[in-house]
């Protein structure tokens, strides 16, 4: 070796042994420093502690140490749990070998999508900045607690962070009524859901009407468990004081207070029970709009129009109606004929059958007061003015009627000037007082009735026995006939101005007394006057 | 090689090499700008962190073009059977590009993170390339033959006396002129051949050149010359100059590149092994690349 190859050997001798001296003084291996959190593991034996030969980082590795991730893998929470990261290499995130000051834990909290947690992030809680949550005090888990910034730990239950205002009383999940975008309203609680189920009015009722706010264990609570609503008392006053039990829905539902369930309310049970036609009114018609009035109901007055306009006041209070009426119906009278008798006019005779409204009905109104007791005051005097005062004393018609019925009529005809002999006594009264007059309409006659016989009968003599009178030129037929049959009773020939004699007191009337006719009517001659012997024997 | 082809070689040799940097810069000036512990959350990190798709790339590639540069070189320089095959100097244009470039893209495969053990082999890939500018600016001052064979004073003497020859009698240059030129160099004494006294001279010399060159010119100009023939008589004129500087500096020269070699090739040696060791731990542990 010549001296020049030997200086060039010495050179390059030199600069091996200072580079490599340097190498092993100032470096190792590794790429660069780890981060603090792994500044224990810095060193050549260390490589595989993280490292698998051939494979890069293995997740298993990484597992190995960090535990408490594992374990959140196992229990399938949290952000590693989620198949999309746990899919990943841990290095792909936490990479190493950056410095002492790298952050191994890098979260861009502008671009971490907290989905992949298991909870998004929604409402308020995306507005949030992480520490605002991610802090100790929220953290329950003993082994998170003390790590300081630590991200992990967390509960995804409400309570860890928020602090109920219910105490505990409506359980964990508050999430079935509240959403994240506020605590209140809790849009996303259905009353419905609940054992008391909002109907009618309640639906429109403020929560704290009934969900009463207090002040317990020192802080405010609104008491929303627990709230008895067996039946309306605890929340409403019973206006009713208890008379009709605490089961108001037989009554009432929750559509209004007012509007009473007819099908169900038992209005027996109050003071005034409805009964008979009362049943079927609409509750209206006594209540009015407003169900809960207490319409007077003493007097049927209080409801009902007094129909008979006065007629049963007294001192400005009708009389109780119930006297006559019940409430299966107005025209459904209880009064009786013994109640009427009771009156100043007692129902007899035939009046016994005749209808109220006959005597009470008037121009379709009812009447009883000062309707008279005389039957004129009902009846019509058909009689006009054939009846003297004598039967007739003050249109009393007793005197010839009863209440039995008009045809029977109690008079005595004796009292008259006419007394009823004979045959006239079993004739009818119509026979002789009813008669056409000049209209052809029949109608009864008394005073106006002349006593003579032809007024009744026909005179089949034709005058021939008539006399003048006062009255008019009448026959005398009492001189003849009795009032027992038409024989000629009363007759005798004898007291004539021919009386019969001999042979001819033999005769039979006919020989002498001849049938004539004259002006068309034919008659027996018994007037005759001429006597004369040839009158009636020729020669 | 004709001159035109070797243009287009050299000249392929820069493009490239200037192109890659660029790209490089311009493609992950964001990313290499970031801190490094704010690196790893660079989108671009995945890419061109060092074991990045493209990152683990460049290294690959890089260490390549330098293990293909050097090896290629050596055989050329060093195998018998290789020792005509081809110019030195085209091998030698070869070889510093592979050996530039290479670099830079291990460079960049390194995301300018230096630390470890391969910190040593980045430290000494970067020695011995800047001991290679620093041997290129060496090599090209030591006058060789085409085929790189060392030129002797004597051998530099003649052709120095040959363009002195072509300017007087190619281009009429009178006797006084070619004087001027071939004493441009010797204004000053080169007292103590010191690499500081010798960069000194070579920075006065260029100065002294230029202005010798324009002087000549005139000269030349006074005296009836066209513009062509004056500027071809300059070139002869400044190869004149500049092979006297050379061999004026030729000792010196030739000390400094005998110790160049000593630290150029121990510390591509040096890089070398641990580059390899780099490899071996980061193929050890799975980093692959694409393979």
């Amino acid at each position: 070796m010549t001296t020049e190859k030997k200086g060039s050997f010495r050179y390059i001798s030199a600069v091996f042994l200072i580079t490599f001296m340097a190498a092993s003084a100032f470096a190792q291996i590794s790429p660069g420093p780890l981060t603090t959190a792994h500044a224990n593991l810095e060193g050549l034996s260390n490589c595989t502690k993280c490292h698998v030969l051939g494979k890069q980082v293995e997740n298993f590795k990484c597992l190995a140490c960090h535990t408490e991730i594992q374990d959140l893998i196992n229990q399938n929470r949290g952000y590693h749990a989620n198949p999309q990261v746990r899919s990943q290499n841990c290095a792909s995130c936490h990479s190493e070998h950056h410095g002492r000051q790298f952050e191994i834990i890098h979260f861009d909290t502008k671009s971490f999508d907290h989905t992949l947690t298991g909870y998004p992030l929604k409402g308020k809680h995306a507005t949030l900045q992480c520490r605002a949550c991610h802090q100790t005090k929220f953290i329950s888990s003993s082994e998170f607690e003390k790590r300081n910034g630590t991200y992990l730990g967390l509960s995804t239950s409400c309570s860890s962070c928020h602090e109920g205002p219910h105490q505990g009383t409506l359980g964990e999940d508050c999430a079935s009524c509240h959403n994240e975008n506020s605590f209140k309203p809790a849009t996303k609680f259905k009353h419905d859901k609940t054992e008391f189920t909002l109907t009618g009015a309640h639906k429109k009722v403020e929560c704290a009407k009934c969900h009463v706010s207090e002040v317990r264990n020192g802080k405010p609570f609104t008491q929303f468990a627990g709230v008895k609503f067996e039946n309306c008392v605890p929340c409403h006053r019973d206006l009713h004081n208890g008379k009709f039990g605490e089961i108001c829905e037989k009554c009432h539902t929750t559509v209004s207070f007012t509007l009473i369930e007819a099908k169900t309310f038992n209005h027996n049970l109050t003071d005034y029970p409805l009964i008979g036609m009362h049943a079927d009114v609409s509750c209206r018609n006594c209540h009015g709009d407003n169900l809960n009035s207490r319409p007077k109901h003493a007097l049927c007055t209080d409801c009902h129009k007094d129909a008979h306009h006065g007629d049963f006041t007294v001192n400005n209070v009708v009389e109780n109606c119930a006297d006559c009426h019940t409430v299966y119906g107005f025209k459904l009278t209880t009064f009786t004929i013994a109640m009427h008798d009771k009156g100043k006019f007692r129902l007899t005779g035939s009046h016994l059958a005749v209808p109220c409204e006959s005597c009470h009905l008037s121009s379709n109104s009812w009447h009883f007061k000062n309707l008279g007791t005389q039957c004129i005051d009902c009846h019509k005097n058909v009689h006009g003015t054939e009846l003297t005062e004598e039967f007739l004393p003050n249109d009393n018609c007793t005197s010839c009627h009863t209440t039995a019925t008009w045809d029977k009529v109690a008079f005595d005809h004796n009292k008259t000037s006419f007394k009823l002999l004979g045959k006239h006594a079993d004739v009818s009264c119509r026979s002789c007082h009813y008669r056409k007059n000049s209209a052809g309409v029949e109608v009864s006659v008394f005073r106006s009735l002349n006593p003579h016989c032809e007024t009744c009968h026909r005179d089949i003599h034709f005058g021939q026995f008539a006399v003048q009178t006062k009255g008019g030129k009448f026959s005398e037929c009492q001189n003849c006939h009795t009032f027992n049959n038409w024989s000629p009773t009363n007759f005798d020939h004898q007291k004539t101005k021919f009386p019969l004699t001999g042979a001819h007191a033999k005769l039979a009337c006919i020989e002498c007394h001849k049938e004539v006719t004259v002006n068309e009517n034919t008659f027996i001659q018994y007037k005759l006057k001429d006597f004369r012997c040839a009158a009636c024997h020729s020669s | 090689m004709s001159k035109r082809v070797h243009a287009i070689y050299v000249g392929s040799f820069f493009i490239v090499g200037i192109l890659s940097t660029l790209l490089l810069v311009i493609n992950g000036y964001q990313y290499y700008a970031t801190p490094l512990v704010d690196r790893f959350f660079n989108p671009q990190n995945s890419l061109l962190e060092p074991s990045g798709l493209v990152g683990e790339g460049l290294g690959v590639v890089g260490s390549f073009m330098m293990i293909v540069g050097v090896v290629i070189y050596m055989i050329r320089k060093r195998v018998k059977a290789f020792l005509h095959f081809g110019y030195l100097k085209n091998w030698l244009e070869l070889h510093i590009f592979l050996c530039t470039l290479g670099p830079v893209l291990v460079l960049f495969h390194t995301s300018f993170k230096f630390g470890g053990i391969v910190a040593v082999s980045f430290w000494s890939m970067t020695a011995v390339v800047l001991s290679g500018v620093v041997g290129r600016f060496l090599y090209v001052r030591i006058p060789k033959t085409i085929q790189g064979q060392i030129l002797s004073v004597q051998e530099l003497n003649d052709i120095g006396r040959d363009f002195s020859r072509r300017l007087q009698a190619d281009h009429h240059v009178n006797d006084e002129l070619i004087r001027m030129i071939e004493t441009a160099s010797d204004y000053t004494k080169l007292k103590k051949e010191t690499l500081t006294n010798s960069l000194t001279f070579l920075v006065k010399d260029s100065f002294h050149m230029r202005k010798t060159l324009r002087a000549f010119g005139k000269e030349l100009k006074s005296i009836g010359l066209s513009r062509h023939e004056i500027r071809r008589t300059k070139r002869i004129a400044r190869s004149r100059m500049i092979l006297a500087r050379r061999i004026r500096l030729l000792n010196v020269m030739h000390r400094f590149f005998r110790h160049w070699h000593i630290v150029h090739l121990p510390f591509a040696i040096v890089m070398f092994v641990i580059m390899f060791i780099h490899i071996g731990v980061v193929f050890a542990f799975g980093y692959r690349w694409i393979f």
